[in-house]
């Protein structure tokens, strides 16, 4: 089944650029089922998409590839690479790296909803890199598709003719044969020398239990041999390379990669650190001197402290994100300790759904209970002195008086948004501090707005009030665009006088009065009565901006208890006495766990 | 009447029945009679209304119950019993004849001390001069009757069939047979209630003399009328300030009548012994409270012998079929773990003024001058003293005394 080919001119490395629900991962399945690639035993629905998270979510998160091999019209066979790509704004260099290691990407766009921005943003990336873009309108079977507005559309984006555009159903297989011969015939195979010293880009690795880490690569130059010993360019790691072969799909080893091709290695180290996206690997005799460009430190953009429910857990914690950051390079974190919640680690993601990915892992795959505190970003705090101090800890700020200036890290926004709605998300926009870098309309229905913002204030419920503005029409991209200095203080929430650490935050001076106001007024809702009146109050330094009182219960006592009732009242006392052992302690008051999650999500409904 | 109760008068706890609590707890036997003729809107008791014909095979068959019972789990020295109970349901709607025989059977199989405290349960309603009468004559000591309110808005929400006169007339029929020994039970937190109409209910039951009064914070039970109201969001359960000033309310109310607050939800009249207790304090319930030893009799009634509790069958019918095959017919059961165990004994003791001796709090584990008993004692929560005990204050926070000790 597994025919080798390697003749350079009959190979085509492509990826498929789609928004979420867009239609990928079908169409993967299609191209699968009209290919080579897999038995009907090994199908399943969405073959790509490896864990169950990520089947859950209806989002790629581990980029992969797979080696088709497609018998063309010309009689000749092909082997297709198709390499994955991980579909959210958090992984953009990821998605970066794999589309490097193509030649051609397929632009598929739902013929009902049109171009999203991250789609856009993913394309801008495409065409950058080179490659040739081949458009696809997909859900043509659809009964609200609309293919001609969203071909006109993609027109006027690309710039191409109306003859280039392929409308397809991947859901029937409509339009997927011409697909795949429009892959073979317009996608350029790979250019690499075949003699040049070996260099391969890795676009992926990830961690496995018994074969340690596996790397996606793309061999550019030159060729890898099984058995020979490696060089990774960038981390310096060096190592025999154990295993080379190809996704086809499952995996299939080989003797050799060559120029052009694209498969995965088994270098044989232990962590994904090693081997990081982006890195060049080499032969470690004669090996390539210079790397391939675009090498990138992951760098993490939100930080966030977690914590166990359960102070007990904490070594349970710890040995989790040891395994976890195995398959997560992009995970840091280092341990720090609260007032409130106990031991924890200080975790730094690459944004908010990489935050709530490891999150959810940690609690499911450890079957950890945790809190998370509110996301924040990483500051630079300039003291008085002329020191320059990283603050991703907010309650790790220095004092206001010893602070000469803050500065926060921005991004650059790139919001999708139909026409009609172009008033709200410019007032969402305003309101976060943005400011308005450009406007235009991609077509009469549709604007591209840009906006330089601060990231702490997308990291919060941003695209929520995006989606809500505009009925859900709105998408959204964004990119590190450095530090600006910013108006910021930090607010304290104190309960009987004493601050919380895990709820102080770092605010622009306009909005600390309503984070303070929200925040006091969440936590009277959220925690229980005590035997003693609470006040609750939000500080900046000495000065309090809010206050709410959590009056003394008056009650709690169960009004009746005889001889039939014994059995049931002690239950219930003694779920009340687990609850208040759950509780933490803050001075003489006792928070539920359960108050320190909500307050701390940030989309808790408030007012209700 | 029954003198308030105390070490020296109980009997002695017979060998073999080696009980959690001391002798002093007493022992006692209850009764349920799941009759009604109406089904309340808060009640959530084993209760069915109808079954006219089940009521005498029913009244039959909890006499075979109770040799079962004494045989199984009493033997082979019997405990005095210091107290009967029989509740409901509706108790009085049994036949007196059926009643008596029922008592004078229990005489037959166990000793009753001399001064048994014999109580019934009665719904106002129920109560004419016949039945009075018949009462007096089975041995009945004590009648508990379940007034709830004097209020008609409040007595028409809780789905009662009688008004403020016909406690009254009950009451005086009880009184002409020789019952004095009175409870009254009352409700607050009601739909249509607010606190004049709760002031007046308070006014209207002391105007009719009672020795004992109980006043219960509505509580909302899932299996209820109210619960589904509740649940279907139709009804707003009682709000906890406004049961707090209704229970504040009554403790002012009743205090001034003289009336002592000797449980959470009970007073009674004098005097006051040493152990705080008032004379006419219910001996059967602070049986319970006291962690003494009980049979069960009955549809659903619950049992608590020789650290062990269990509890019969709800349905009427699969409770007479399991008698009549010569089978208890239980339903389930539980034996403590100490540390639970003792969790309960400290929770159920905490509930009267009596509370618990410093020995007996020290071998629940709660030691009665640490610093949770001191920061409680500082809160006006616990009474000053060696005792363990709640103040009238600590009586409305007993869950939160309880689980910080």
């Amino acid at each position: 089944m597994t025919r080798v080919i390697s003749d350079q001119s009959r190979l085509r490395n492509f990826s498929i650029i789609a928004h979420i629900d867009h239609g990928k991962s079908t169409l993967a399945d299609r191209l699968l089922d009209l290919t080579d690639a897999v038995s009907e035993r090994q199908m399943r629905a969405q073959y790509l998409d490896k864990m169950d998270l990520e089947r859950e979510r209806g989002i790629t998160i581990k980029a992969q590839s797979v080696r088709l091999a497609y018998t063309a019209r010309d009689g000749r066979e092909y082997a297709l690479n198709l390499i994955d790509t991980p579909g959210h704004v958090d992984f953009t260099y990821e998605v970066s790296r794999a589309l490097a290691a193509c030649e051609g990407a397929v632009l598929l766009v739902d013929a009902a909803q049109g171009i999203e921005a991250q789609t856009l943003a993913n394309l801008y990336l495409a065409i950058e890199a080179g490659l040739t873009v081949i458009p696809v309108v997909n859900k043509i079977d659809l009964p609200a598709a609309q293919p001609e507005r969203v071909a006109r559309e993609i027109e006027q984006v690309l710039g191409t003719r109306r003859e280039e555009l392929l409308l397809v159903s991947a859901k029937t297989g409509q339009g997927v044969p011409e697909l795949l011969e429009a892959l073979v015939e317009r996608v350029p195979p790979p250019a690499g020398d075949p003699d040049q010293p070996a260099r391969a880009l890795v676009f992926d690795s990830l961690y496995d239990v018994y074969r340690g880490v596996v790397a996606y690569v793309r061999v550019v130059d030159g060729s890898l041999r099984k058995g020979e010993k490696l060089r990774m360019m960038a981390s310096g790691t060096v190592s025999e390379l154990e295993e080379l072969g190809v996704f086809a799909p499952e995996a299939v080893a080989t003797e050799q990669l060559r120029a052009g091709e694209v498969g995965y290695l088994i270098p044989g180290v232990k962590d994904v650190r090693q081997v990081t996206v982006g890195d060049t690997v080499t032969s470690g005799a004669r090996g390539a001197t210079v790397a391939l460009p675009g090498y990138r430190e992951p760098r993490p953009m939100v930080y966030s402290g977690l914590y166990p429910v359960e102070g007990d857990d904490f070594p349970d914690l710890r040995d989790a994100l040891d395994r976890l950051r195995l398959n997560d390079a992009a995970l840091v974190y280092e341990p720090e300790s609260s007032a409130a919640l106990g031991f924890g680690f200080r975790c730094g993601f690459l944004g908010l759904l990489h935050m709530e990915i490891v999150r959810e892992r940690l609690e499911r795959e450890f079957d950890l209970s945790l809190i998370t505190t509110a996301p924040n970003v990483a500051y630079r705090v300039h003291l008085a002195g002329g020191e320059e101090r990283t603050v991703s800890n907010p309650s790790e700020m220095p004092p206001a008086n010893q602070v000469e200036r803050i500065e926060e890290p921005f991004v650059d926004a790139m919001i999708l948004a139909p026409a009609e709605y172009v008033g709200p998300v410019m007032e969402l926009c305003q309101s976060r501090r943005g400011a308005m870098a450009a406007m235009e309309y991609l077509s009469e229905e549709r604007v591209e707005l840009r906006y330089r913002l601060p990231l702490a204030e997308i990291i919060f419920d941003f695209f929520d009030q995006l989606k809500s503005r505009t009925r859900g029409y709105a998408s959204l991209d964004y990119e590190p665009a450095g530090y600006g200095p910013s108006k910021l203080v930090k607010v304290d929430i104190l309960l009987q006088g004493e601050p919380v650490d895990a709820f102080s935050a770092i605010v622009h001076t306009d909005k600390a009065y309503a984070y303070g106001r929200t925040m006091v007024a969440r936590l009277r809702r959220l925690i229980p009565r005590q035997l003693y009146e609470v006040p609750v109050q939000a500080a900046i330094g000495a000065r309090v901006i809010a206050r709410e009182t959590i009056t003394a219960k008056r009650k709690d006592v169960l009004a009746k208890c005889y001889g039939g009732d014994v059995t049931r009242k002690r239950k219930l006392l003694e779920r009340q006495k687990e609850g208040k052992r759950r509780m933490k302690q803050i001075g003489r008051v006792e928070v539920p766990q359960e108050a320190f999650v909500a307050a701390l999500r940030t989309d808790e409904a408030d007012g209700r | 009447m029954s003198p308030a109760p105390s070490p020296a008068a109980a009997p002695a706890r017979p060998a073999g029945h080696p009980g959690p609590a001391g002798p002093e707890a007493g022992f006692g036997v209850y009764v349920h009679v799941p009759f009604c003729l109406t089904r309340c809107s808060y009640c959530d008791f084993v209760t069915y209304t109808g079954m006219e014909g089940l009521r005498r095979p029913y009244a039959a068959a909890l006499l075979l119950e109770a040799e079962l019972a004494v045989a199984e789990r009493l033997r082979p020295d019997p405990p005095v019993v210091t107290s009967v109970f029989v509740g409901g349901g509706t108790p009085t709607l049994l036949p007196p004849a059926d009643l008596a025989r029922l008592l004078d059977g229990l005489r037959g199989l166990l000793e009753l001390a001399p001064d048994a405290e014999i109580t019934v349960e009665a719904n106002p309603e129920t109560v004419d001069a016949p039945v009075a009468e018949g009462l007096a004559r089975a041995g009945v000591t004590r009648v508990s009757l379940g007034a709830q309110s004097f209020e008609p808005g409040v007595l028409a929400a809780l789905e009662r069939p009688h008004d403020a006169h016909r406690i009254a007339r009950a009451v005086g029929h009880l009184h002409a047979a020789g019952l004095r020994e009175l409870n009254l039970d009352l409700i607050y937190g009601c739909p249509g209630e607010d606190a004049g109409s709760w002031t007046r209910t308070l006014r209207a039951a002391l105007a009719l003399g009672p020795v004992h009064l109980s006043a219960y914070a509505l509580t909302i039970e899932r299996a209820t009328k109210f619960g589904r109201l509740v649940a279907a969001g139709r009804m707003r359960p009682p709000e906890d300030d406004v049961l707090a000033d209704r229970y504040e309310a009554a403790c002012a109310l009743l205090g001034g009548a003289g009336l002592h607050h000797y449980e959470v939800s009970n007073w009674a009249r004098g005097p006051v012994a040493a152990s705080g207790l008032p004379a006419h304090a219910s001996r059967h319930n602070l049986t319970y409270w006291r962690r003494g030893g009980y049979l069960g009799l009955g549809a659903g009634a619950h049992e608590f012998t020789g650290g062990e509790r269990r509890w019969n069958v709800a349905s009427v019918p699969e409770y007479l079929a399991a008698v009549r095959a010569g089978r208890r017919p239980t339903a389930g059961g539980e034996r403590l773990e100490p540390a639970a165990a003792a969790f309960e004994h400290l929770a159920l003791g905490l509930r009267t003024v009596e509370g618990l001796a410093p020995v007996r709090a020290r071998a629940l584990g709660v030691d009665p001058a640490g610093p949770a008993a001191a920061e409680l004692r500082a809160a006006g929560l616990l009474a000053p003293g060696p005792r363990l005990a709640l103040t009238e204050a600590g009586m409305l926070l007993h869950g939160e005394v309880v689980t910080r000790l």
